[in-house]
């Protein structure tokens, strides 16, 4: 499939897509499929992670945890028996810059789905009770992430490279700083932070739009805030100048994880347009494409080998990760950095990217399988300011990408002397 | 476009002249389409000393045939921008590619190449053992997986349910090239296959392709290891296993029915109120939470327990009933599995109530709604309800379910999660003893 023959009209753009703004800052977007019996959506309110106070980091994290345990209507029980009675389910959770939720429920119960999402969001109780409950539940997870090889390595990842920056922080916090948050935190954070200003919302499914407009703004324009506060801008990011390796000892684990990165182009710009390209063709393509063809296929040193491109708001990477033997662990490395030292020293092949550009266009129908998938596209749009003709624009961006154009991203961003190399599993 | 005669909802059903059965649904929301070929083979067909075999097949799969490599089908998929994948289970295997509906014949060519022409390469054969080998070690990585895998073993005595569908190390170790060619030749046959299209598709044309590419292919009957089921856990049994983890866990098994059992639906209920439901949608967005679910209230919300979930298959033969807890440091697993009895036990002597009834009914429709929230899903349910029944079985999942009474979900709780007949075990964490 080219992008000449490809029928763009399928795909979500301006004509088909539904948006609206409200007075009080919220945007609302929504795609209709009459055919689904179900409702799909997916938000986010504009603070995460990155307002954590210091010494209180996972604040925000535990802050969104703690939105579904009750409101001021609706204790805990009886908020989750009537979401759960009606077969529906609302999420809740921070990243760094951002809460989100989503949530599902067929279409003759978004009215009440909704009410109850306006609660949480706008009418916390935060009950002491769920929240000793809660801080001992992090406790767990805490306990079984050091025990997790991949989550390990990752965190040592985000450590060394994010150095100085707030993405170096989990956003769940630390053991000790989750310890040190209280009842007051919350409330302060909720009262400095949430409301309607920035907020985003996507529907996908069985709903009528222009309803879902109404029905939204008739339970959320009582959600004045006249002082929340806007969340700081994110700081500069001083990438690294040299090599780095830790490896996080985990005794006993069967399987190391490996991980090797450099850095991406921020946003969603032609240039993460032309890295995502050579990022198929370097881990993706097929059995996962030259990554997984020299670690995996031809080498059986993993069960799993490959590349991610993050997309993100400020500084982001670009990752080779792999799940090895320990015996196999440096082995494994090297067949990367070959790869990698290709990947920087000669264009890829023209059938290499024709194939990359080929599945970048073939794909785009595939994202309209499911109206979950919908939602999660249109939120993308909103978030990342994106055109809502983004997806009938791209086949043109990515078709105008020459091999000398991925060669020069990959120069830029795949430094072999500045890699950053972590991993976690037995002792070395 | 030529459609089916009746409703887009309803799939057209038809055998091949050579046994392999089809089936058809149109679904026109999107231009794209999932193919999933079902071989009804799995773990469930092992012998003892050659665990994982089927598994191992599937892996071969991708490996190549007389006529493509295993790259040149991988990329002609990925091309397309579609995805392909295959599954292994106790009682099947199954491939599935999801892609743009112009492009269906590339899928039909490859499943109809290597549902005969796969090669099993000794050297290819060689590297997939240690992938699959590594895909083994990444699972032991999880204590959840260890303690999962002794509660198979000791739910059943003879039954190839007792084995991890991975198969065990030393199996994986002995296996041999010409063990996994006998597989395959055995197995991979036209009358033990099932193909299904859910998406966009002209019907005639689909039909002429998948005439032309899978009505040559002859059939022969497989010779077949069929296993005794087994209809109780024969005792209580205790599992106890040591790691060097930070938490402690819980997983408990009861018998299950096998799934074409009316009794099922009954169990379906059971869990939907004791643990949650479980999703139907395999493929797409989260399912319903289970907070407000009896044993979540008792365990996580009195804070006893970190989490608990709970886990019914449908299978073809009895299988189990599990209940997975991740304790907390403060209270140890014993003081959990007590109140867990507790638990069960006012379950098996008191009805449950009308409104717990309603409300796993509301659950299991709005579940039957959010499985038909994506194609691919609805191709797996065209082939999966079909391994161990027919389709009508999910088609009438919310009719079967409505029908349940409350006199059969204490019957069905009573004879099922018997104490004297379940399988008990603790993953207790300790101390490392290496660097």
């Amino acid at each position: 499939m080219d992008s000449k023959s490809m029928n763009i009209a399928v795909l979500p753009g301006s004509d088909t897509i539904f948006r609206k703004s409200f007075p009080n800052g919220s945007t609302l977007l929504a795609y209709p499929n009459q055919t689904s019996p179900a409702v799909f959506f997916q938000g986010y309110l504009p603070v995460g992670s990155l307002s954590d106070p210091a010494g209180k980091n996972g604040l925000s994290s535990l802050h969104a945890a703690m939105l579904s345990t009750g409101t001021q209507q609706h204790e805990f029980r009886h908020l989750h028996t009537l979401i759960e009675s009606c077969g529906a389910s609302i999420s809740i959770s921070s990243g760094y810059l951002y809460t989100g939720f989503s949530g599902q429920c067929l279409k003759e119960d978004l009215q009440l789905i909704l009410g109850l999402l306006f609660e949480m969001l706008s009418q916390p109780s935060f009950p002491p009770a769920h929240f000793e409950r809660l801080k001992q539940q992090l406790a767990t997870i805490f306990k079984i992430q050091a025990q997790d090889t991949e989550e390990m390595a990752a965190q040592a990842f985000d450590r060394l490279y994010y150095r100085g920056h707030p993405y170096a922080i989990p956003e769940i916090g630390y053991t000790q700083t989750i310890a040190s948050i209280n009842l007051e935190d919350l409330q302060t954070f909720h009262s400095q932070y949430l409301g309607p200003n920035g907020m985003a919302i996507a529907f996908s499914g069985g709903m009528d739009c222009e309803e879902t407009a109404d029905l939204f703004e008739q339970v959320f324009s009582n959600w004045n805030t006249p002082f929340q506060q806007k969340q700081a801008n994110l700081p500069a990011w001083q990438p690294h100048r040299q090599a780095m390796r830790e490896h996080v000892v985990i005794p006993e684990k069967s399987q190391s994880d490996l991980i090797i990165g450099t850095s991406a182009p921020a946003g969603m710009r032609k240039e993460y347009q032309v890295c995502s390209l050579g990022n198929s063709i370097l881990g993706q393509f097929g059995m996962m494409g030259r990554i997984g063809e020299s670690v995996r296929e031809r080498s059986g040193l993993a069960y799993y080998a490959a590349s991610s491109l993050e997309a993100g708001i400020g500084p982001a990477c670009w990752k080779v990760f792999a799940g090895v033997n320990p015996s196999n662990l440096e082995k494994a490395i090297g067949k990367i950095k070959d790869e990698l030292k290709r990947f920087i020293s000669e264009p890829v092949a023209q059938a290499e990217l024709l194939d990359a550009k080929q599945q970048a266009l073939g794909h785009l129908p595939i994202s309209l399988e499911s109206n979950a998938g919908i939602a999660r596209l249109l939120i993308s749009l909103q978030r990342y300011n994106l055109s809502l003709d983004h997806l009938r624009e791209l086949p043109d961006i990515l078709e105008a990408v020459s091999a000398d154009d991925i060669l020069t991203c990959a120069q830029k961003h795949w430094n072999l002397d500045r890699l950053v190399i972590t991993s976690a599993g037995r002792s070395l | 476009m030529r459609k089916l005669n009746n409703s887009d909802q309803q799939p057209l059903f038809i055998s091949l002249s050579n046994g392999m059965r089809i089936a058809l649904k149109q679904i026109q929301t999107a231009p794209i389409i999932s193919a999933w070929t079902w071989y009804n083979v799995g773990s469930r067909n092992e012998v003892p000393g050659k665990t994982g075999l089927s598994h191992w097949v599937e892996h071969m799969q991708f490996k190549g045939t007389k006529n493509f490599s295993g790259k040149e089908m991988e990329d002609a998929i990925a091309r397309t921008g579609g995805y392909s994948n295959a599954l292994t289970s106790p009682d099947w295997t199954a491939y599935f590619q999801t892609l743009p509906s112009a492009v269906l014949e590339t899928a039909l060519i490859f499943e109809a190449d290597r549902m005969v022409n796969s090669l099993y390469d000794p050297q290819e054969v060689e590297t997939e053992r240690t992938v699959i080998l590594s895909e083994r070690e990444g699972n032991e990585n999880d204590p959840q997986f260890l303690l999962g895998e002794a509660i198979q073993q000791a739910a059943f005595c003879q039954h190839p349910y007792r084995n991890e569908v991975l198969g065990s190390t030393e199996d994986l170790l002995s296996i041999t090239r010409d063990d996994l060619y006998r597989h395959y030749r055995n197995y991979y046959q036209s009358g033990n296959a099932l193909l299904c299209l859910a998406g966009s598709f002209d019907l005639d044309e689909a039909l002429a392709l998948i005439r032309k590419h899978f009505e040559p292919i002859e059939n022969t009957e497989p010779r077949r290891s069929i296993p005794t089921p087994e209809n109780e856990i024969a005792s209580a049994r205790q599992i106890e296993l040591q790691g060097p983890e930070e938490a402690d866990y819980i997983e408990i098994a009861w018998r299950s029915p096998k799934a074409s059992d009316p009794d099922f639906f009954a169990y379906t209920l059971i869990e939907s109120i004791l643990s949650g439901p479980s999703t139907l949608n395999m493929f797409g967005s989260g399912g319903i939470g289970n907070r407000s679910s009896r044993l979540y209230r008792e365990l996580v919300e009195s804070q006893l327990a970190a989490s608990v979930y709970g886990s019914l298959n449908a299978s073809i033969d009895p299988g189990i009933y599990t209940l997975n807890i991740t304790c907390r440091g403060d209270h140890p697993p014993e003081e959990v599995i007590e109140r867990i009895d507790q638990v069960i036990d006012q379950f098996l002597n008191k009805p449950a109530s009308l409104e717990e009834r309603t409300i796993a009914l509301k659950q299991a429709r709005a579940n039957f709604a959010y499985s038909s929230d994506n194609i691919t899903n609805q191709a797996f349910w065209l082939g999966y309800a079909q391994s161990f029944a027919d389709y009508s079985w999910f088609t009438d999942y919310v009719k079967r379910l409505e029908q349940v009474s409350a006199k059969d979900i204490l019957r069905v709780a009573r004879l099922y999660l018997n104490p004297a007949h379940r399988v008990t075990g603790v993953y207790r964490h300790r101390e490392a003893t290496d660097g």
